[in-house]
């Protein structure tokens, strides 16, 4: 579903959808991400009493629990009179994305509002667009004001941007209109602007910005997700990047998951630390390395940071 | 008769040739084994279309796109892995030759790159998980990893609205019959609680007034699978009386 230019004042301020990640493991994610906005002077409100979207397991198995799971918080968003809902998970953005799409369908709607309802849950009206924080950062404060908000540039680093799968992919599902604020699936720029914004030099041709990390089939698959995984950070050394960007929880848990299996498969000298946009942003913009939660990450970029004089 | 390209090669041949001094060895006497496809059944082609994950399987003109985009087939190398020809099976309605397939469907990763490229509008990500569920529901494609690991994530997150990852590890690990050392569990377990990212057990997140919708969507997830086993038995049944 395409973003929407606002309707209403409620719109100033989209619905923020957390889902599991962001409230667990990808906790640094969170924070940091609530550092970026407060500063851009940018506001999400919170969806309270969110489910988890289903992310792309459920589907397999029933398509009806696969669309009322998104479809139960985009109603949430909605009983916040809410046009707009953002996520930072791609996985998130996928699976309502896919949850609006098939809700148009006056039958399937018809049909998951009553399960809904039957659930004791509002139900859903379909007016509501979907987009990652990635793209709503973009489009809101844009490359200008996250220069200017800029206190403590990443001079010197040079950053590979990983996108991943699944951010604004399938376009059939997201939209593609760059001025509405959709990044461009096959070759996406946001997050390159964004870095480059911040001081950084980014890989601007990373070839594994948008590859798969295997994440999803971390447990069940390992032997991808470690390939994958240890694909992208090789790319990134090859480019030259002393550390990657990533915009979604489970490609950053997964390739950091993966870290000591990569060590023995493909060498200690392909791992390079990984961290969040927002944790990066955020020190850009003057926070300390502790602060933006860099210790949390298992591949610690706060000890690569501080190494390279950031406080 | 239809073109099942694979199986028609007889790769195992190859020729050690040599003429005058210069190595010509390859496959030049490679020749096509003789087969006859009969009894071409469109059923699992109409299944999977009838499903809603499937529908778009007919639009599909094999230009093979999703193929050569493919992770699993081009980055990771695993060439069996081909969608367009997995569609194509299916769409012939030649079972013997997709059961073949049946564990290696599962090991798509959901990229969806197939659907983002797809000139046709095909789900091709969705379209092969239906063909993979279609062969696992008729039963003789053994269960494979990822699918078993569909069902844990999601009977986990029926629970209680929210994923509890730690129980859901230690669920799909006891499946597995793998297990995690303790002692590394144990590391990894304090480190993520201590920063407070660890959420399990009695610490789980749930979801404020899940219980009833929580009961709901499982029943609707038994009706689906019972649904979906039966008329997919039903295609099976009369495929394997015409074979």
């Amino acid at each position: 579903m395409s973003a929407s230019a606002p309707r209403g004042p409620a719109d100033t301020v989209p619905a923020y959808y957390p889902g599991c990640s962001l409230d667990g493991l990808g906790k640094a994610y969170e924070v940091s991400a609530q550092q970026v906005l407060g500063r851009l002077g940018l506001a999400l409100d919170r969806i309270v009493d969110y489910n988890c979207c289903g992310a792309t397991e459920v589907k397999n198995l029933s398509q009806d629990v696969s669309v009322a799971l998104p479809a139960r918080n985009l109603a949430l968003a909605r009983s916040m009179d809410r046009h707009q809902v953002v996520a930072a998970c791609n996985g998130c953005v996928y699976s309502l994305a896919r949850a609006n799409d098939a809700m148009r369908e006056p039958a399937t709607r018809g049909r998951i509002n009553a399960t809904l309802e039957r659930g004791g849950t509002p139900t859903y009206d379909g007016e509501a667009s979907v987009q990652h924080v990635l793209e709503f950062i973009y489009a809101r404060a844009g490359p200008e004001r996250v220069r200017s908000a800029v206190r403590r540039p990443l001079a010197g680093l040079t950053v590979a941007p990983y996108y991943g799968c699944l951010y604004t992919r399938p376009k059939s599902l997201t939209g593609v209109q760059k001025t509405l604020g959709t990044d461009d699936p096959e070759h996406p720029q946001f997050l390159d602007e964004l870095l480059e914004a911040c001081g950084a030099k980014v890989v601007t041709d990373f070839s594994a910005k948008t590859i798969c990390c295997g994440g999803g089939h971390a447990l069940s698959d390992l032997d991808v997700s470690v390939a994958f995984s240890a694909s992208i950070l090789n790319e990134a050394r090859r480019a030259g990047a002393d550390l990657v960007a990533t915009i979604c929880p489970l490609g950053q848990i997964n390739i950091e998951n993966q870290l000591d299996r990569i060590r023995a498969s493909y060498g200690a000298e392909v791992v390079r630390p990984v961290a969040y946009f927002t944790q990066l942003m955020s020190v850009a913009f003057g926070a300390r390395v502790r602060e933006a939660r860099l210790q949390d990450n298992f591949s610690r970029p706060d000890l690569f940071l501080r190494s390279r004089g950031f406080p | 008769m239809p073109i099942v390209e694979k199986s028609l090669v007889d790769v195992d041949r190859k020729e050690k040739l040599e003429l005058e001094g210069i190595d010509v060895s390859g496959d030049w006497n490679t020749f096509l084994r003789s087969r006859v496809q009969v009894d071409l059944d469109v059923r699992i082609h109409d299944w999977v279309k009838g499903q809603p994950q499937g529908e778009t399987i007919s639009r599909c003109w094999q230009c093979g796109t999703c193929t050569a985009g493919c992770c699993m087939h081009t980055d990771y190398g695993l060439t069996e892995f081909n969608p367009r020809y997995f569609i194509y099976l299916a769409q012939l309605g030649y079972e013997e030759e997709l059961r073949k397939y049946a564990t290696t469907i599962w090991r798509c990763v959901s990229c969806n790159k197939c659907v983002e490229r797809c000139p046709k509008g095909v789900k091709v990500e969705e379209v092969i998980h239906t063909i993979g569920s279609y062969l696992e529901l008729t039963g003789g494609a053994p269960e494979s990893p990822a699918d078993r690991f569909d069902r844990a994530y999601t009977a986990n997150l029926l629970e209680r609205g929210i994923l509890d990852e730690a129980a859901l590890f230690r669920a799909y690990e006891r499946l597995e019959g793998r297990s995690m050392p303790a002692r590394e569990m144990l590391r990894m377990g304090l480190t993520l609680l201590k920063s407070g990212r660890l959420h399990t057990g009695p610490l789980a997140h749930r979801t404020r007034g899940w219980r009833k919708l929580g009961r709901v969507l499982r029943e609707t997830l038994a009706e689906d699978e019972r649904r979906r086993r039966a008329s997919a038995s039903s295609v099976a049944r009369s495929q394997g009386g015409r074979r």
